[in-house]
């Protein structure tokens, strides 16, 4: 029995090599990475550079430093170390992606769902990808609370979760919410909102239910805290859709809010000042371009597309220079993915902006600093400085080049990604098939 | 083969006597299938002789004696402390072992499923989609009043050993409450050992309308606990003080689980995989439920979790990895061998971790049950751990150790006489006595 | 003038200028001399035909790498090209300092002109309903003034295939240049080849959105099965309609479209595009193709990999699907699409990039760059996009390459042509500067107008 056992355990060691072919072989956190070209993003790039990681935080960054005993070294000459990348939208590692009935359920929260086991968290590592703001889908007016993940591979569900992030409220507008592109299906009726007023007026309506709902509660305290409160007070039901919104309107919460055109990007600034609630960043912005003015004047960013347009009508003035052109105008712009495939390359999708306008560095900040910024943790990573996580991606030519490859993801100085690692792996799989 | 009323033991003074109460006897046994539980009847009385006994409560006795009257466990010990009273029937157990009868704490036994028909044609697709708007959601669902006892059934599962099962709905979020049924008979109200047990509640969605996804369904639950308590509260202050209060509106769902949900009967979950572990952790612990997981065939990668909980385990040892789980997304070849090498042994590891645990074949047949059983000793779980698993373990789940899960003298006599160690793949069960009443499994042709 | 004059001059002359422009073309010295370079008279009258792009870095494909040279155009081909060309004065001259000439690419497989907005079904013209559909033709449905034609432009492409798709057999491709006021303009080949489409590894769509049983719709062995008994069927068609013209006493069959318009396949004059996905599958493609004696391109191909000695002892060349894309299963590893190309480049297979897109045609370079992360040569990745391509579709006598005789597609571009910072400063298609404005280009001047005005 004992040898069965042992083989199990061994099976299941060989099964969770497959799945994190390095995190649980090394001393958590302590890295020493040599030779690099670092391009920390907050500053100029450091030609043959090192960094010193100790616990997962970046402790040391210049030139011949020495490593601590039991720390990895990574001899990385030739190759190129930047912050681990930001996707500002993705779906990914969930268990479903809207809760698609209603028009209104902010009641509903990614947290509830996240999936460690999804695939997709790997394929993002393989980009280069470190964090990832996985969101509700658009599905709804108002959608659910989303959550910013790091994509520690093999790690429980929890211990992916970034509490510092921005707590955000996914909100969507457009053909999606009006159901536009959908198939009626016989016997059910055409959802409201069918129009992009209906869509404003249905946020309206619920955020002043949410401002009665408050007051109803501030009048139930205020009567239960009073001298001689009535013997059967009741509270007021809790309603966790309006709680919520309650939240939204008391600035515990930052609206997100997928937006492709002009004008319902203009009405839900509007919406968001008459109500006096944050908007974190707009989602896809395709006519941001159209706009910089108005968003300029409400601090709010974008967080887009390249240049993947005319899926749709509301796409179809979707230009390539969207991102490049506002980043000109002073907003601030983030590179999302929203697809668990493209999200491995979106180093790609940002060195794509050089050919419409901007640097390589500024570039390499939409889906870093700029990022991080969008999601509120520049104070954490983003950036290669000195007491950010360790939260990084090795490259082996240039990341905003197309013929560049990633060759390591790194998380809190853990390493979730190794190409080498894989290319052995495989070479030892093929000697033992041939060898049997 | 199958003794339902067994040789009852008649004190008789004479023969008219006799036969009056043979005919007394007859009659009432034709009564009793039309109107079961219509009259007190004297259970039989046996003594099982020359078995070796794993009462599970201590340690095995080589050579004993069971006494068993009236559907009770009368006496138990090595054969030359127990007298034989003279009254009782012998049977001859040389060669047989005995064990506690096994308790599969979550079935879905005697119950007709409506096979779900899968659409296949686009009509009969968009017909299906606009036809299922109604929600599947049962709270009040009593299952004790859908059950179809059928004998070839409980034979099958005495078979295997089982002699106790809780029969779990099996439809939408809030499915319903279980009961727990002795294998005894195929007439339910004999059967039964606690009705309602339990709420039943799964991670599951509606089609179509609200909840139709995960995240909806985990506040979809959140929203009608809340709703419970504040009806709860609403019911309670307007029978303290109608005065200047409005009565609250009746409200079906809400009232069937304010006995889970205020008065902390117990909830169970089902967990397919192991964020539906922790999903279900979240809310035991946000509501203070008596919270009990079933399935969880993925707990030991949330042993961590588990620890601490508390929370009673129902594991099943169906070793298929659930779709969403990362065993299920690498291909075929790890797939099936995550089936073959890693699920069977969570319960190892769940042992190994010290935490307690009933086995259960939820979702499984019942020759897959026990073949999986046999699978998870084989994959490091002791048989000692295994038996209790299946005993006390799920007697003390259902609340009901006091009355099984062991043999021990007052105790139900559910037990089941093995040729062989229980878990041995060629191991019979030859006997098998539920509440007393005495089924026979002899081999053909020994 | 200089041109001119030799042009006038003797024969000899000629062919000792010829020898100094193409000395530096080695390999191709043995090739005949190019149709517009003989034809003299019309030359020697239209000076205005004739434009240079000088001091240009020159990446002819066909040969080694010009540092700087000249690459002279006469109407709309390549007359000569080389780094110590001299050019009459008075013709139009481009200034190329600091580009680089590359030949323009070909999108071996697209939707450019059929597609326009993929969610408004208005504008979708690449999927004709149900599964057999040999007489549909994408050059009937081009849109020529599609708004992602000009963009694919700007990004360096020239020429594309257009191909329909779904069902079994989706319909005739068509091969367009990037270039015209109408879409008969652009043809180069009006049909390239059918397209059949395979179902997928993971057993292909099934039925109406995934319903419709367990089973694939139809496995590739059956679908195999049934394009054989088609192609016989258009065979025997043939034969008694042939038969039946000769002998008036004999039945002659009816008018039947399928078997009509597959004659072109079954007579090895059409090629037939599979769409082809899994390694066994391949291998029973082959089999086929060899047996029904088809001329045959893969599409997709990604588990090609598995079997590309196979493929390339078969001669069948392959065209890469969208790189944008996952495994299709995870055990081929998760850069196995990535790594595809190289592999069967390097057995020998005779490759092409394809968008697989409109509203993305402009991607086709990032694709080949993809694969050159993963293994693929450089070289060998912007071949995939040039002269691949042509050969593949045979029109590699036209197109494809920088050499003398070719039709003047070139590419100027302000740095490699396959990287994703690179402009492309000017596009000239059968020696014609095309316009590169485009969508993009024309919303961002309108917008960036209010910036302006104050």
């Amino acid at each position: 029995m004992k040898v069965v056992i042992s083989r199990t355990i061994l099976f299941i060691i060989f099964v969770l090599a497959l799945l994190a072919p390095e995190s649980y072989l090394l001393a958590a956190g302590n890295l020493l990475i040599k030779n690099a070209t670092i391009l920390p993003v907050s500053g100029p790039p450091i030609p043959g550079g090192e960094v010193l990681i100790i616990d997962g935080i970046i402790k040391q960054i210049g030139k011949n430093l020495s490593a601590p005993a039991g720390a990895r070294v990574i001899e990385a000459s030739g190759k190129y170390l930047i912050p681990g990348i930001i996707d500002t939208h993705t779906h990914l590692a969930l268990s479903g992606t809207n809760e698609g009935t209603d028009a209104i359920t902010p009641e509903v929260r990614m947290a509830d769902v996240i999936n460690a086991d999804d695939p997709a968290i790997f394929t993002a590592l393989t980009g280069g990808v470190t964090m990832v703001h996985t969101m509700h889908g658009s599905a709804n007016v108002i959608g659910g609370v989303n959550v910013v993940l790091k994509l520690k591979w093999g790690q429980p569900s929890e211990k992916l979760v970034v509490k510092e992030a921005f707590p955000t409220l996914k909100f969507a507008l457009g053909e999606n919410v009006k159901q536009s592109n959908r198939v009626l299906l016989p016997g059910r009726p055409q959802r409201y909102p069918a129009t992009r007023m209906g869509a404003n007026a249905i946020i309206r309506r619920e955020l002043l239910r949410a401002k009665d709902y408050m007051t109803q509660w501030e009048r139930y305290e205020k009567l239960k805290n009073s001298k001689n409160p009535p013997r059967n007070l009741l509270p007021p039901r809790k309603d966790l859709r309006l709680e919520t919104l309650a939240d939204l309107l008391r600035g515990k919460l930052y609206a997100r809010t997928h937006a492709y055109v002009a004008t319902e990007m203009v009405e839900f600034l509007r919406l968001a000042k008459e109500f006096g609630f944050k908007v974190a960043a707009l989602e896809h912005a395709w006519e941001a371009y159209k706009i910089t003015d108005e968003l300029l004047a409400a601090g709010v960013g974008i967080s887009v597309f390249i240049d993947s347009w005319a899926y749709k009508m509301e796409a179809a003035e979707g230009i390539a220079y969207n991102a490049a052109y506002c980043t000109r105008r002073g907003i601030l712009v983030s590179i999302n993915s929203d697809s668990s495939e493209r999200v491995r390359r979106l180093f790609n999708e940002a060195g794509k902006a050089v050919k419409y306008g901007l640097t390589q560095d500024e570039a390499l900040k939409m889906i870093t600093i700029n990022a991080a910024r969008q999601l509120g943790v520049d104070h954490l990573v983003g950036s290669i400085e000195v007491g950010k996580q360790a939260d990084l991606a090795l490259f082996d030519q240039h990341p905003m080049s197309a013929y560049t490859r990633c060759e390591m993801t790194i998380i809190e100085g853990d390493v979730y990604f190794d190409r080498q690692q894989i290319l052995k792996n495989r070479e030892e799989a093929a000697a033992r098939k041939g060898g049997n | 083969m199958k003794k339902r009323i067994g040789k009852l033991n008649l004190v008789s003074g004479s023969r008219k006597v006799f036969l009056l109460q043979a005919v007394a006897i007859l009659l009432f046994m034709i009564l009793s299938t039309s109107s079961p539980g219509a009259g007190e009847e004297v259970g039989p009385a046996y003594a099982l002789v020359n078995c070796k006994i794993f009462p599970v409560s201590g340690p095995p006795v080589e050579k004993g004696t069971i006494i068993i009257r009236d559907g009770l466990i009368e006496a138990l010990g090595y054969a030359e402390k127990i007298k034989i009273p003279e009254d009782a029937e012998i049977i001859e157990a040389g060669g047989l072992t005995a064990y506690p009868g096994l308790i599969s704490a979550h079935t879905n036994l005697f119950l007709e499923i409506k096979q779900q028909e899968q659409p296949q044609t686009p009509d009969e697709f968009l017909s299906s989609f606009s036809q299922l708007s109604e929600p599947q959601e049962f709270p009040e669902l009593q299952i004790f009043k859908e059950l179809k006892p059928k004998k070839q059934t409980l034979e099958s599962w005495h078979k295997i050993g089982v002699t106790t099962v809780v029969i779990a709905p099996g439809r939408g979020i809030f499915q319903g409450q279980s009961v727990v049924l002795n294998l005894n008979s195929d007439q339910p109200n004999q059967m039964v050992l606690k009705q309602p047990w339990a709420l039943h509640i799964n991670f599951t969605t509606e089609r179509g309308i609200y909840p139709s996804s995960l995240m909806g369904t985990v506040a979809f639950i959140r929203q009608k606990f809340y709703d419970t308590l504040h009806y709860d509260l609403h019911k309670k202050k307007y029978l303290s003080s109608p005065v200047f209060l409005k009565r609250p509106e009746y409200d079906h769902f809400l009232e069937a689980l304010i006995p889970f949900v205020v008065d902390k009967k117990p909830v169970v979950f089902q967990c397919n995989n192991q964020e539906d572990i922790k999903r279900a952790l979240r809310l035991i612990e946000e509501f203070k439920l008596k919270g009990v997981l079933t399935g969880c065939n993925e707990a030991w990668r949330v042993a961590d979790h588990l620890k601490g909980a508390g929370v009673p385990l129902l594991v099943t040892v169906d070793f298929r990895p659930a779709t969403a789980s990362i065993y299920s997304q690498q291909g075929e070849a790890v797939r099936k061998k995550a089936e073959a090498e890693v699920f069977p042994a969570n319960a190892a590891h769940l042992q190994k971790e010290n935490i307690t645990f009933a086995l259960t074949g939820f979702g499984l047949s019942e020759s897959s049950f026990r073949k999986n059983i046999q699978a998870a000793i084989k994959a490091g779980l002791s048989p000692e751990a295994a038996l209790k698993a299946l005993t006390v373990e799920p007697a003390r789940i259902l609340g009901l150790e006091r009355q099984l899960g062991t043999l021990e003298m007052g105790k139900i006599a559910n037990l089941i006489l093995t040729r062989g160690d229980l878990f041995d793949e060629k191991t019979k069960v030859i006997k098998v006595l539920v509440d007393g009443i005495l089924f026979n499994y002899e081999e053909k042709g020994q | 003038m200089f041109v001119r004059k030799i042009i006038s001059s003797s024969r000899v002359q000629q062919l000792l200028i010829f020898l100094l422009i193409y000395g530096l073309n080695l390999q191709l010295i043995s090739r005949p001399l190019p149709e517009s370079f003989c034809s003299n008279q019309e030359s020697q009258e239209e000076a205005s035909d004739l434009m240079a792009i000088v001091n240009v870095r020159i990446i002819p494909v066909a040969g080694p790498e010009i540092p700087s040279g000249t690459i002279l155009i006469e109407k709309e081909r390549i007359k000569a090209l080389g780094s110590n060309l001299e050019i009459p004065s008075g013709l139009r001259k481009i200034d190329g300092r600091g580009l680089t000439a590359y030949p323009g690419m070909i999108d071996s497989f697209s939707s450019l002109g059929l597609v326009e907005i993929s969610g408004v079904s208005a504008t979708v013209d690449n999927r004709e309903t149900g599964r057999l559909n040999p007489q549909v033709k994408a050059i009937e449905a081009l849109k020529y003034d599609s708004m992602h034609i000009p963009i694919a432009r700007a990004n360096g492409i020239v020429a594309a295939m257009v191909a329909p798709s779904g069902g079994l057999i989706a319909g005739q491709s068509t091969l367009v240049k990037l270039d015209g006021w109408t879409n008969r303009e652009m043809v180069i080949r009006e049909s390239l080849a059918l397209v059949v489409e395979l179902p997928g590894i993971r057993g292909g769509r099934r039925g109406f959105m995934g319903i419709g049983g367990q089973e694939p719709a139809v496995s590739t062995e059956k679908a195999l099965s049934e394009l054989k008994e088609l192609f016989n069927k258009s065979r025997m068609y043939e034969k008694r309609r042939e038969a039946a013209a000769r002998n008036l006493l004999l039945p002659r069959p009816d008018f039947d479209e399928t078997s009509h318009c597959l004659l072109p396949v079954v007579k090895g004059e059409l090629p037939v595009i599979f769409a082809v996905h899994s390694d066994k599958d391949i291998l029973q493609v082959i089999k086929f193709v060899q047996e029904e004696k088809i001329k045959a391109i893969f599409y997709q191909v990604e588990q090609g990999f598995k079997v590309a000695e196979e493929i390339s002892r078969a001669g069948i060349p392959c065209i890469m699907g969208s790189l944008y894309g996952l495994p299709p299963v995870w055990e081929d590893g998760y850069d196995s699409l990535f790594l595809n190309p190289g592999l069967l480049n390097k057995a020998g297979v005779k490759i092409a990039f394809s968008s697989s897109s409109s509203s993305a045609a402009k991607d086709l370079p990032y694709h080949a760059a993809k694969a050159v992360a993963f293994g693929l040569d450089r070289l060998e990745a912007l071949k995939a996009v040039t002269i691949y391509p042509a050969e593949i579709f045979g029109v590699d006598k036209l197109m494809g390459s920088l050499e003398p005789g070719k039709l003047a597609n070139i590419v100027l571009a302000d740095g490699d042509l396959l990287e994703l910072g690179t402009r492309i400063e000017k596009v000239f298609i059968e020696g014609r500067e095309v316009d590169l404005n485009n969508r993009y280009t024309e919303l961002l001047e309108r917008f960036k107008k209010r910036e302006e005005e104050k």
